[in-house]
């Protein structure tokens, strides 16, 4: 988190991911903004904060694996065996 | 809407049976409760209100209040979680909404017979946290994980995402507690009931008292079968550039014979494009992926990972490319909790608006999944084709049992609740009429896992269970002569014409 709470409400440059999704943040993609003009307005979020979503989304998807299983398998293991 | 229910002697008989605290009249609890998550015609929620809602603490008073009901011939809807698609906890004429939401107690954990014994009203998910400190599992497993309860699963007889390896609602559940319209408590299960999980004695009684959406009773205690907690848990996810390939591949997996092998997913052209908006794992995928196939697999870490193999093999002799580590576990991960998803569509323009999600599902077998895929998507362009309200969301295709035989088929449609009227209600109840008219066409189930008896697919239902309608109708009539429990579902009306 930055000391200055400007630096905290000005996100990154937007890089185009797709036609109609940008990335600010490394692995974070957005909707495009030009897409949520009329019906669905975006909302200022400081940096911090949007990080924190998709680090929360990342807990809760760890805690669902520990819930149903008590270890994950790697498919990449898996397929280096086949090789 | 009921007079009688509102009147003070009726709201103070509910209060002398249940407290003061469980009889609820507010407009905000009854409005909470008057809506599932499915869309509905927000201007006409006024007609869905129930009179009343009373939250009852065990079997005996759920007894009083539907007894008191059936004197007084009031309409009586059970609702638990609420999460179901097809209105079953919806009061379609007022009455009193009885929630089983107290009725939430672990009564036993038998360790020896692997078996628990709950009230209905308990979440699959907190259950299993406390069966996790005994290493045991109860494995039913909607999308609602985290928000659905046990009665609601019964009263829908609910379809699991891992129910190819462990069953689904109606395995798992053994017997169960049950009150039927008239207040009378019986015991329901193969047999004696009880922790029995096979009996030739008597007719099967179980599945009669399962699915009927509330119309039938409400169950109230359960005793449920547990399985060991998996050691691991296995979920690659396959990308495709051709739908024919991944339909290819889901059929190869699914028939595989491994004893592990949980589930296998179909993703279609549409649902690819629908993720390509805004799903954090599929906007970087190249334009070549067209289809996906996942498939999950749990059990000990050795079996698990020798039926891994077996099915990785088989994905990259068919064209697949894996998909990699983290969007396969993450992906997986997130379909056991798919109601924390918001939802947003686009309008024609490609404009974000606010939508819900409507899942509208089918049994289909192996063989016919392509052409109702394609018959599918054509009703939803042509909902498209009319209005911004409509948007085709594409197609799952998940796997109902081991052998890879039929599929819960689904079609997602968001629609933009906020602009329905009474024309574009019209259309979606079409829509709905249609699809289920294509899944019969094809030697389908209206649905696999939902229920059918919203408007549009339920007027086919007496169509696709032909003379067993007519049986519903005999036993609806003689389980409750006064019709009032969940009146106005499944046109059971016509059990009193």
């Amino acid at each position: 988190m930055s000391y200055r709470y400007d630096r905290e409400m000005t996100p990154p440059p937007a890089e185009r991911a797709s036609p109609v999704a940008i990335t600010r943040f490394a692995h974070v993609f957005e909707v495009d903004p030009a897409l949520m003009t009329e019906h669905v307005l975006q909302q200022v979020f400081p940096n911090w904060d949007t990080l924190r979503l998709v680090r929360s989304r990342a807990d809760h998807l760890a805690w669902m694996h520990r819930h149903f299983a008590h270890t994950v398998i790697s498919g990449e293991e898996l397929l280096d065996d086949l090789d | 809407m009921t007079a009688v229910a509102l009147s003070d002697p009726v709201v103070g008989e509910l209060r002398r049976i249940l407290g003061e605290p469980y009889v609820l009249t507010g407009k905000a609890d009854r409005l909470n409760r008057a809506r599932v998550p499915a869309p509905f015609p927000v201007h006409r929620w006024a007609e869905r209100m129930p009179d009343v809602v009373v939250m009852p603490a065990s079997t005996e008073e759920v007894a009083e209040v539907v007894a008191l009901a059936n004197r007084l011939r009031i309409p009586v809807v059970p609702r638990d979680g609420g999460t179901g698609l097809t209105d079953g906890a919806v009061p379609l004429r007022g009455g009193i909404l009885l929630d089983v939401k107290r009725i939430n107690q672990i009564k036993e954990i038998d360790l020896v017979n692997r078996t628990c014994t709950v009230g209905t009203g308990i979440n699959a998910l907190k259950l299993n946290e406390v069966l996790a400190a005994h290493d045991l599992f109860y494995p039913d497993d909607p999308a609602s994980y985290p928000c659905s309860l046990v009665g609601g699963r019964i009263g829908t007889s609910g379809w699991s995402l891992i129910g190819s390896r462990y069953g689904h609602t109606r395995d798992l559940v053994l017997s169960f507690d049950h009150v039927l319209p008239t207040g009378k408590v019986i015991h329901v299960g193969d047999g004696i009931g009880g922790k029995i999980t096979k009996s030739s004695s008597g007719y099967q009684l179980k599945h009669l008292f399962m699915g009927h959406q509330g119309t039938l009773g409400v169950a109230t205690e359960a005793t449920l079968k547990l399985f060991p907690k998996p050691e691991a848990e296995f979920s690659p996810f396959w990308a495709f550039e051709d739908y024919d390939s991944a339909y290819r591949a889901v059929g190869a997996l699914a028939r595989a014979g491994v004893a592990t092998f949980a589930a296998a997913v179909l993703f279609d052209e549409w649902k690819v494009d629908y993720l390509r908006r805004d799903d954090e794992a599929y906007i970087p995928q190249p334009s070549s992926v067209k289809a996906l196939v996942c498939a999950a697999l749990y059990g000990y870490d050795d079996e698990v990972r020798a039926g891994g193999r077996r099915l990785m093999r088989i994905a990259r002799d068919l064209g697949a490319r894996y998909l990699g580590d983290e969007i396969s576990q993450g992906d997986w991960a997130a379909r056991h909790d798919r109601y924390a998803t918001p939802l947003h569509g686009r309008t024609r323009a490609g404009q974000v608006v606010p939508m819900s999600w409507h899942c509208e599902d089918a049994s289909i077998t192996y063989a016919n999944l392509p052409a109702v895929r394609l018959a599918w998507h054509e009703i939803a362009a042509e909902l498209r084709r009319t209005s911004d309200v409509f948007d085709d969301w594409g197609m799952f295709a998940y796997t109902n049992g081991s052998t890879g035989a039929d599929y819960l088929t689904e079609i997602d449609i968001g629609i933009w609740e906020r602009r329905l009227d009474d024309a574009s209600w019209a259309a979606w109840v079409k829509a709905k009429r249609d699809l289920a008219a294509v899944a019969l066409r094809h030697g389908g189930s209206i649905s696999a896992c939902h229920g059918s008896c919203r408007e549009g697919e339920v007027d086919l239902v007496p169509e696709e269970l032909g003379g067993g309608y007519d049986i519903m109708l005999a036993v609806k009539r003689e389980l409750d002569p006064n019709n009032i429990m969940n009146p106005g579902k499944y046109l059971l009306d016509r059990a009193y014409s």
